[in-house]
C-alpha cells in the first residue's frame, strides 16, 4: 500500500480503522490487535491496567472513546433508563499500525451512492420551549447556574465516513477531529475542543464558550472584541474557567494551577472561538483513572455545577446520548494521555445517523436563538448528506 | 487544619487550593461530615454549592454546634448558610450574575479591611440576603457598588465570616489576600 491511496485502499479492506488529527495532519490506526467494549464493571481495570512495561514504540497505546453513560457511572452520578440502540457504552481499540496522513485527505469513491430520508428532531421547538423555562426558573433557584440542553436529529442512512469525514476536513480542519470506523458503525467528527493533554506530570484543558461565525467584516480583533462586550458569553466562559480549574485543582498539586491563556480568540476556517488554556502540575499519587473521574464528562459542554447540573439533565433527557459529550482520545503506555470532548460528531450505527446538539441555556439566553444555534450546529454536519 | 465542607460545586477545589496556601485542609461532603476530622479543625469552611441553604440542614447543624467555638468562614451558599442559621431570610434577585465580575465596597469601620475600599469580584448567586437583617454581633460589611446587595458579613467577636462573592474565582483580584486576612486574625 502507499501512502497516496491509502484511504482507497483501506476503504476496500474493510478493516476497522481510525483517523485522528495530528500536529501536521493525522494518524491512520489500524490493523487491531485488541478491541475492548467497555462496561461498567471492566472500566476500572481497564484504565487501571493499560501496560506500562513496553513504552517506547509509537504503537503502544489504546485509542478509543467513553460514552456519555459511562462517564456518569464512573462519578456515581445516576442515569433512568433511556430509549437507545443499545449502542455500546465505550469502546477502545491496540493498533499494530499507525500511519501518518497529510492535512489535505485525498479520496474519492464513485461507486457509492449515500442513502438516506430526511432528518428529524427528537424535540420540537414547542418542548425545547417548556424545557427552556423550566431550566431557567431552575437557575433562578440557584439549582445550576448554566445547563446545556441536548437535541438530537436523526435519519436512517447508508453513508461513507471516509467520504464524509474528507469532505468535512476540507471545510473545517478541527484540531480535535476524528473518525472511528468499525464494521458496524463509524463516528465522523470534527470536534474542536481538547479535553485532556497529559504529558508526563503536566496536565492542560482547553475549554471552548463562546463561537462566532466568520464574516466579511469581521477579524480576530473584532472577533476578541465582541466576546469581550458581550456580557453573556463572556459569564458563560468565566463560569466555565472556573469550574475547569476546580476539575483541575483534585487532581493537581496546590499552587500549580494556572490559566495559560485567558478569554483569547482562535481563528478557524469559518468560525472563531473564544478559548482558554488552563493547566496544572499532576500529583504524585494520581492515577488515570482519577483524571478521568475528575475532568469528565467535560465540563464545557454540560454546565454547572457539573453533579447538580446532570442530575438535572438526566432527569429530563428521555433519550440516551450515546457518544454525544463523551471523550475520544488515547492513552499511551508511558501514562501519556490525549482527550477531547465530542461534539460536533456523527454517529452511524446500523445504518441510522444521529447528530446531537447543544447550546448554553444561563439566565439571559432566548429560548429561540439557542434553538437555532442548535440547528445551525447540527446543519453543518447535515449538509454532508446532500 | 482547615475543615471545609463541600456542597457537591464545581469550584470548591479552588477554594481547597486558596485556603492551602495557609494551612493544612481537610474536606469532605456535607453529608460525609467526618466527626474526628472536624472536632481537629481549627477553622471550618461552607463552600459554594447549588440550591438553597434550607436544603442543607446538615450544614446549618454544624455551624450552630461550632458557632464561638470555631473560626467559621462561608463563601456564597456557605455565606448564606450561615446568614440563614441566623434566621435570616434568603431570597430569589431579580437579577443574577453569574461569572459576572463587579466592584464592591467595604461599608463598614468595624470590618477587618479598610473602610471604602474597593475590590473587583467574582460572583455566581441566584439567591440573596433579605434586607433588613439583623443578628448579634453580625454587621454587614461589604456591599455590590452597583446592586447594594451584602456580599460580606463579619462577626468579630465569634469570628464567623462570610462572602457573598467567591474569594477563589480567578476574577476576584487579591482574593488570597483576603483569606489571608481572615485566617489570621
Amino acid at each position: 500500500m502507499t501512502r497516496k491511496d491509502y484511504l482507497q485502499t483501506i476503504s476496500k479492506s474493510k478493516k476497522p480503522f481510525i483517523i485522528y488529527k495530528s500536529e501536521k495532519g493525522f494518524d491512520l490506526y489500524t490493523n487491531f490487535s485488541k478491541k475492548i467494549i467497555l462496561t461498567k464493571n471492566n472500566i476500572h481495570n481497564f484504565v487501571n491496567k493499560i501496560d506500562k512495561k513496553s513504552k517506547n514504540k509509537k504503537t503502544d497505546l489504546y485509542i478509543g472513546f467513553f460514552g456519555y453513560e459511562i462517564l456518569n457511572n464512573l462519578i456515581g452520578v445516576k442515569l433512568p433508563r433511556q430509549k437507545g440502540h443499545n449502542f455500546p457504552k465505550g469502546i477502545f481499540y491496540k493498533p499494530e499500525t499507525i500511519i501518518g496522513l497529510k492535512k489535505e485527505l485525498k479520496y474519492e469513491n464513485t461507486n457509492f451512492d449515500n442513502l438516506n430520508d430526511k432528518f428529524k428532531i427528537n424535540i420540537s421547538k414547542k418542548s425545547y420551549n417548556k424545557i427552556f423555562k423550566k431550566f431557567k426558573k431552575k437557575i433562578k433557584l440557584g439549582q445550576t447556574y448554566q445547563i446545556k440542553i441536548c437535541t438530537k436529529y436523526k435519519n436512517k442512512s447508508k453513508i461513507d465516513p471516509i467520504d464524509f469525514f474528507c469532505r468535512l476536513a476540507k471545510t473545517n480542519l478541527a484540531p480535535e477531529a476524528f473518525l472511528v470506523k468499525d464494521r458496524n458503525f463509524s463516528i465522523i467528527s470534527c470536534s474542536p475542543e481538547n479535553l485532556i493533554t497529559k504529558k508526563g506530570s503536566n496536565i492542560s484543558t482547553k475549554p471552548i464558550a463562546g463561537t462566532l461565525k466568520k464574516t466579511k467584516r469581521l477579524n480576530k480583533y473584532k472577533a476578541l472584541n465582541f466576546f469581550n462586550k458581550n456580557k453573556k458569553e463572556t459569564k458563560e466562559h468565566n463560569m466555565i474557567v472556573d469550574m475547569e480549574r476546580s476539575d483541575l485543582s483534585k487532581i493537581c498539586e496546590t499552587g500549580t494551577v494556572k490559566i495559560f491563556k485567558e478569554k483569547i480568540v482562535e481563528e478557524y476556517k469559518d468560525l472563531y472561538h473564544y478559548v482558554s488554556l488552563i493547566g496544572g502540575k499532576l500529583k504524585e499519587d494520581i492515577s488515570n483513572l482519577d483524571i478521568i473521574k475528575a475532568m469528565m464528562p467535560g465540563g464545557s459542554v454540560i454546565g454547572c455545577p457539573k453533579i447538580s447540573t446532570l442530575q438535572l439533565l438526566n432527569a429530563q433527557e428521555k433519550e440516551s446520548r450515546n457518544i454525544y459529550t463523551g471523550s475520544f482520545g488515547y492513552i499511551k503506555f508511558n501514562g501519556d494521555m490525549r482527550f477531547n470532548i465530542i461534539i460536533r460528531s456523527i454517529l452511524n450505527y446500523k445504518n441510522f445517523s444521529e447528530i446531537s446538539v447543544a447550546s448554553g441555556v444561563v439566565v439571559d439566553s432566548n429560548s429561540n436563538h439557542e434553538f437555532n444555534e442548535n440547528y445551525i450546529k447540527a446543519k453543518a454536519l447535515m449538509d454532508l448528506y446532500k | 487544619m482547615i475543615y471545609i465542607i463541600d456542597h457537591k460545586d464545581s469550584f470548591t477545589h479552588n477554594v481547597i487550593h486558596q485556603f492551602a496556601k495557609f494551612d493544612h485542609v481537610e474536606c469532605d461532603n456535607f453529608d460525609k461530615i467526618n466527626i474526628k476530622k472536624i472536632g481537629k479543625a481549627k477553622v471550618i469552611v461552607f463552600s459554594p454549592g447549588p440550591g438553597a441553604p434550607k436544603d442543607y440542614p446538615l450544614s446549618s447543624k454544624i455551624y450552630k454546634k461550632f458557632k464561638g467555638k470555631k473560626k467559621i468562614v462561608g463563601i456564597c451558599l456557605g455565606f448564606q448558610q450561615i446568614l440563614y442559621s441566623e434566621k435570616a431570610k434568603i431570597v430569589e434577585q431579580s437579577k443574577i450574575y453569574h461569572g459576572f465580575q463587579s466592584k464592591i465596597k467595604v461599608i463598614s469601620n468595624n470590618s477587618l479591611f479598610k473602610k471604602n475600599k474597593k475590590f473587583m469580584v467574582g460572583s455566581y448567586h441566584s439567591l440573596k440576603l433579605k434586607e433588613p437583617f439583623y443578628a448579634k454581633n453580625f454587621e454587614i460589611t461589604m456591599r455590590c457598588a452597583i446592586s447594594n446587595v451584602a456580599m460580606a458579613v463579619e462577626n468579630n467577636i465569634d469570628k464567623i465570616y462570610g462572602f457573598q462573592f467567591h474569594p477563589e474565582s480567578f476574577l476576584t483580584k487579591n482574593g488570597n489576600l483576603l483569606i489571608k486576612k481572615i485566617l489570621s486574625t
